[in-house]
């Protein structure tokens, strides 16, 4: 199944990598996202829950990276399991800037759907991963643009060999308000959703370094 | 069998206790379509970003979803040597769409009104392409249906006996006629559904559709879903109406139903609105005909030549099997000398054709008695002598056509008595007294004509059916039929015939059809063939058990079986009531027991019963229970046969037709049910009606269906049917055990052509053309005083 | 689905009540909300009549009405038309004297057309039979006996060749 979009977020690529850097942000703005752990270089977990009224589901996704072509095009891997089925994910993101001191990312994901959430039909996924992906690039602007008001989310845990000087290594979002979204579709489509979200925070990395 | 019992489905379905298809699955998901709403595109993008903020929306699949046979077109159902360029459709559209109506994007949420919000924010691009509509343009073929079908044309096929042409060029009169028919439809009352479960834990697949055949929809939905036919089973449950349409299948709403059932682990319902009947399931009757005959100063004929253009709309999945029979059943009771038919069966824009009850015959039957009131009135002779000295004598019988008819078998009428037959119409509706009441009528300022139509219906095609049969230990009687019921009252008629072969009241006899648990081997209901196979087939294991019965009886009475009889479910020595022992018991002794579950199965237990220590308790070759399976299947068609006369008056201002009289004189051998074969007749005979005088499909040039809904397709009321009198022939068929013919179809085939016999009669001119209605009666009265039109 | 409006009424005697979203079809929500099934929906747009029912005794097509607008009135049904004690009412009994229903799908709405015309005329002539189910449509039988049926229904409400 294949899944691409844009993004125009306003801020100079500076600001965006800061934002996307930011666990903070990412766990607030990434949908369903619960908790975000840092588990190697360029490597990272991830927890997402997604549901519709009395039905969620729980789901833990790794993304790893690589053809890192900084800082213009990297290539993202992802694979992300839950009850409903399981997803595996190769995206290309692209990033350029513009004049107008915007900058524009550019995704294109080729992904294999596999359970239960398969059946829902491939443009129905690829609608709500694409939804999903809009969702999480319009709460990162949102953040870069000030609209939306951030606390600090809450640190869950010490680092590896805990140490509590390293970088907070795991978030855990408050809980939120889930808008309504087709039941079990979420689940999968979020990861591929969430995965290209991640993607924004290798970005960021990779702008940084 | 022979009396017109009161039906034993009609308590409950008249309590509101039927159980039809959208009775069941209460707590299934719904299912609704993005439909084509252009005859001829491309599909360029479907997008359903709208629809995914519907509540309550569980899938949307399109063609890319799905895989292997799935991906591949439905099933070419009859294939014909000469059907070369055969098409069936795609269960979702591929690339393109080829008439308004063709399923595109299938979407599946918790009720039925949040599905269409569904598709109603689905959004399809299409390139729209010119669509080819009506023969004429099909025939035309500047622009093509199917890229790769040249002409449109689906199949030509050519049928002789004799040399047509010769004895037309040598005959001492010729006439050229055109005739048309237009669409119609079988628009039963319920239309359409599937519901579909599947059992994950069994990998098996329950699936009830409104089908008239359940065993043939369980084999393509086996092959379609790539599952062992053992693990699916298919149930008719009550269906309201058939009438053909729900004789094609697969669906591609019964392949996709139960393909999301599986891929969804969920139950799954789809029903179809009106609309959706109109556009998507299947429309018959539009044909044109080109005839030359050749005839002598009797009006006997000596050859007829038939040239006819099928519209067979979009897709092919039933074959050319419709207009087969048009070109065979087109020759009535009559011997046509020397005959020749082709026809053509070209693709046009619209909703694809399949039989619809006459499955061709009506076109056919129009044909011919159109015909025969041309012999007549160019030679000035009565219209009912030129037919009867055409007829095939009762004494010609078995007749043989020298054609090959629709089910691969030789066309050879097995018996019938037209000369009979129409002595008992002409009397029925006076037809020699006629002259004086048109006098009278004239007299009055009112224009009354009378028309006359014969026909001939191949009944009971095969390959088979199969009947099964088992008296309980109770007593009761089980009788199941792998064919299936929208109407027709089998679960009386059958039981009938079982109940009168094995002796037991009717009451105690429960008919299961269509329902591939209970028996598996079956062909379907159509061709007015049900009690002509089923019965037969259930009449051979009815006599099977009852042999077996006396037998076993007979041992246990210490009489010869021969000397036995069974009376009200009690088997007893004839003549001696006493020496007897109720089937009850018979059945409980035929299974020779080790374990006793109660009184009466101690009976049959080890030590209960004297035993011969030399034979087994099962005898070789035999089976415990009394019960038998019985298979029917004849050489060929059986061919009953009728005529219908009418008397209509025809408004000489506003040109408005009344039916006056309508007569039936039908022979369809053996009655089981009198009352069951004459309600057949009168549903025959208003969609007959309707045919004639009200029900067309409106296509305009674009492809679009103008008049897809009750308002403006009309159909019959109680207002629109007349008072219908019959009378009965009964010629048994020699090819049966119970010399039974069918007569499912029997009542609509002559319609028009009686109707349009009776009306020309009325006006002095012919019509040649069905339906007719007022205003087109008024143009064509105009037109033939101005002297424009032949 | 959760929107929507709280309907109580009186079906076939019985106080029955349900939360339905405003555009639920009178008929829809016989069938699946209060699972009266015997009520038959043949073409959704009032024209075949199947989907007949009697909203305070006056024959209305359940499918051109929305279930809000029957709030607090009574409703009778097909099931509605058999004796208290669960057997066939005289126009039930009618059509299976006379073999007037084959599939039996159109059959609930003449049921209940009739049911309401028999209590305003209750000796018919068989034109006026005739002119009394001519909304109703039927594809099985073409008529003639349910012609019959409404005639031997009135015969039997009187009493007569019971």
């Amino acid at each position: 199944m294949k899944v691409n979009g844009s993004a125009v977020l306003h801020a100079p690529r500076e600001r965006v990598w800061a934002a996307l850097q930011d666990p903070a942000v990412l766990v607030r703005t990434i949908p369903g996202c619960q908790q975000l752990e840092q588990v190697g270089p360029d490597s990272y977990r991830a927890t997402v829950m997604a549901g519709v009224a009395s039905i969620k589901g729980t789901y833990s996704g790794d993304v790893r990276l690589s053809d890192q072509a900084e800082p213009d095009s990297f290539m993202l891997h992802a694979s992300g399991a839950g009850a409903p089925g399981t997803v595996s994910a190769d995206v290309r993101v692209t990033l350029a800037g513009a004049d107008d001191g915007t900058t524009r990312l550019d995704y294109d994901a080729d992904a294999v759907v596999g359970g239960a959430i398969g059946g829902v039909g491939q443009r129905m996924l690829a609608g709500v991963a694409k939804k999903t992906a809009g969702e999480f690039f319009s709460a990162v602007d949102d953040v870069l643009t000030g609209r939306a008001e951030l606390a600090p989310a809450v640190p869950a845990a010490v680092g590896p060999a805990g140490t509590p000087a390293a970088a907070p290594a795991v978030y855990t979002a408050p809980p939120r308000q889930r808008q309504a979204v087709p039941v079990g579709v979420v689940l999968a489509a979020v990861v591929v959703g969430a995965l290209i979200a991640l993607a924004g925070v290798v970005v960021g990395r990779l702008i940084a370094s | 069998m022979g009396e017109p019992v009161a039906r034993r489905e009609d308590p409950r379905l008249l309590s509101g206790q039927g159980r039809f298809l959208d009775d069941l699955g209460h707590g299934a998901l719904a299912v609704a379509f993005v439909r084509s709403p252009h005859a001829h595109a491309k599909v360029v993008d479907i997008d359903v970003t709208g629809a995914l903020d519907v509540d309550g929306l569980v899938a949307i699949y399109t063609y890319d979803d799905l895989a292997g046979p799935l991906a591949e077109p439905l099933p070419q159902l009859i294939p014909h040597p000469t059907l070369t360029h055969s098409r069936t459709p795609y269960a979702l559209a591929r690339d393109e769409v080829n008439h308004v109506g063709e399923a595109v994007v299938m979407v599946v949420a918790a009720d039925r009104y949040l599905a269409e919000d569904a598709c109603d924010r689905i959004r399809v691009d299409y390139d729209v392409l010119p669509p080819v509509v009506g023969i004429e343009a099909a025939r035309a073929a500047s622009r093509l249906v199917h890229d790769d079908v040249p002409g449109n044309i689906a199949a030509t096929m050519v049928q002789e006996n004799g040399d047509a042409a010769a004895a037309i060029g040598v005959a001492p009169h010729v006439l050229e006629l055109d005739f048309a028919v237009e669409r119609s439809a079988s628009t039963p009352l319920e239309g359409r559904g599937v519901y579909a479960r599947w059992d994950a834990a069994d990998a098996s697949l329950r699936v009830y559709s409104s089908t008239q055949a359940s065993t043939s929809v369980r084999a393509a939905l086996a092959a379609k879903l790539g599952l062992p036919p053992n693990r699916v089973e298919v149930v008719a449950p009550d269906v309201g109406g058939g009438f053909g349409v729900k004789i094609v299948h697969p669906w591609p709403e019964e392949v996709l139903v139960s393909w999301a059932a599986i891929t969804l682990d969920r139950e799954v319902k789809w029903v179809e609105d009106r609309r959706e009947h109109f556009i998507a399931s299947a429309h018959e009757r539009g044909q044109a005909h080109r005839v030359r005959v050749g005839f002598d100063d009797d009006g006997r004929l000596h050859g007829l030549e038939v040239t006819f253009w099928h519209d067979n709309g979009a897709y092919t999945p039933y074959g050319i099997v419709v207009p087969i029979v048009t070109a065979t059943q087109l020759l009535g009771p009559y011997k046509p000398g020397g005959y020749r038919v082709e026809f053509q069966s070209l693709y046009t824009n619209t909703v694809q054709v399949t039989p619809y009850r006459g499955a061709g015959r009506p076109q056919g039957c129009f044909v011919m008695e159109r015909v025969m009131d041309a012999i007549a009135a160019e030679l000035g002779l009565d219209r009912a002598d030129v037919r009867e000295r055409n007829f095939i004598r009762p004494d010609e019988m078995p007749y043989d056509h020298g054609l090959i008819f629709q089910d691969g078998r030789p066309l050879i009428y097995d018996s019938g008595d037209y000369p009979a037959g129409l002595q008992k119409l002409k009397k029925l509706v006076g037809w020699d007294e006629f002259e004086s009441y048109r006098a009278q009528a004239r007299a009055e300022g009112r224009r009354v004509g009378i028309g006359i139509a014969c026909y001939v219906e191949g009944t009971g095609v095969g390959p088979y059916e199969g009947g099964w049969v088992k008296v309980e230990t109770d007593g009761s009687v089980l009788v199941a039929t792998g064919l299936t019921t929208q109407g027709q009252g089998h679960q009386t008629a059958f039981a009938q015939v079982a109940a009168d072969i094995l002796g037991v009241p009717l009451e105690r006899v429960t008919v299961i059809t269509g329902d591939t648990r209970r028996f598996g081997y079956a062909v379907g209901t159509f061709a007015s063939r049900a009690m002509v196979m089923s019965g037969n087939a259930i009449a051979a294991a009815a006599r099977t058990v009852r042999e077996k019965a006396l037998r076993i009886a007979g041992e246990s009475l210490e009489a010869d079986p021969r000397d036995l009889e069974i009376v009200g479910g009690v088997v007893q020595v004839r003549g001696v009531p006493t020496a007897s022992i109720p089937l009850s018991t018979v059945a409980v002794l035929s299974n020779p027991l080790r374990y006793a579950f109660d009184a009466e199965s101690a009976r049959a237990t080890q030590f209960a019963m004297p035993a011969d220590p030399d034979k087994p308790p099962v005898a070789d070759g035999d089976s415990p229970g009394l019960e038998a399976t019985g298979f029917y299947s004849p050489p060929r068609a059986t061919f009953a046969n009728g005529m219908h006369a009418a008397v209509v008056e025809t408004d000489p201002e506003t040109a408005e037709i009344r039916i006056l009289r309508y007569c039936v004189v039908h022979d369809c051998g053996t009655l089981v049910n009198p009352r069951i074969v004459e309600g057949q007749v009168h549903g025959g005979v208003a969609q007959g009606v309707g045919g004639a005088l009200y029900e067309r499909m409106a296509y305009d040039s674009d492809g679009q269906l103008l008049n897809a809904s009750f308002m403006d397709f009309l159909m019959p009321y109680s207002t629109e049917v007349p008072t219908i009198e019959t009378d009965h022939l009964e010629t048994p068929s020699p090819l049966n055990p119970l010399g039974i013919k069918g007569a499912g179809e029997a009542g609509v085939i002559p319609g028009m052509a009686v109707l349009a016999s009776a009306i020309s009669d009325a006006e002095g001119f012919t019509v040649t053309r069905m339906p007719i209605s007022p205003s087109e009666l008024f143009h064509l009265r105009r037109s033939h005083e101005e002297g424009t039109s032949r | 689905m959760t929107e929507g409006h709280q309907v109580a009424l009186t079906v076939n005697g019985v106080p029955r009540a349900a939360h339905v979203p405003a555009r639920r079809l009178l008929s829809d929500f016989l069938r699946h909300d209060l699972g009266l099934t015997g009520t038959h929906v043949g073409c959704e747009h009032g024209v075949c009549g199947a989907c007949t029912v009697l909203v305070d005794g006056r024959p209305v097509r359940s499918c051109l009405l929305f279930a809000v607008s029957v709030d607090g009135a009574s409703v009778t049904t097909v099931e509605g038309c058999c004796e208290p004690d669960g057997s066939l009412g005289p126009v039930q009994q009618a059509f299976w004297d006379c073999h007037g229903l084959q599939c039996g799908f159109c059959t609930p709405g003449f049921v209940t057309t009739i049911t309401a015309y028999l209590e305003e005329n209750p000796e018919p002539t068989e034109d006026e039979a005739r002119e009394a189910i001519a909304g109703n449509l039927c594809r099985c039988t073409g008529y003639q006996n349910i012609v019959a049926s409404v005639l031997r229904a009135a015969d039997l409400r009187r009493g007569v060749g019971a």
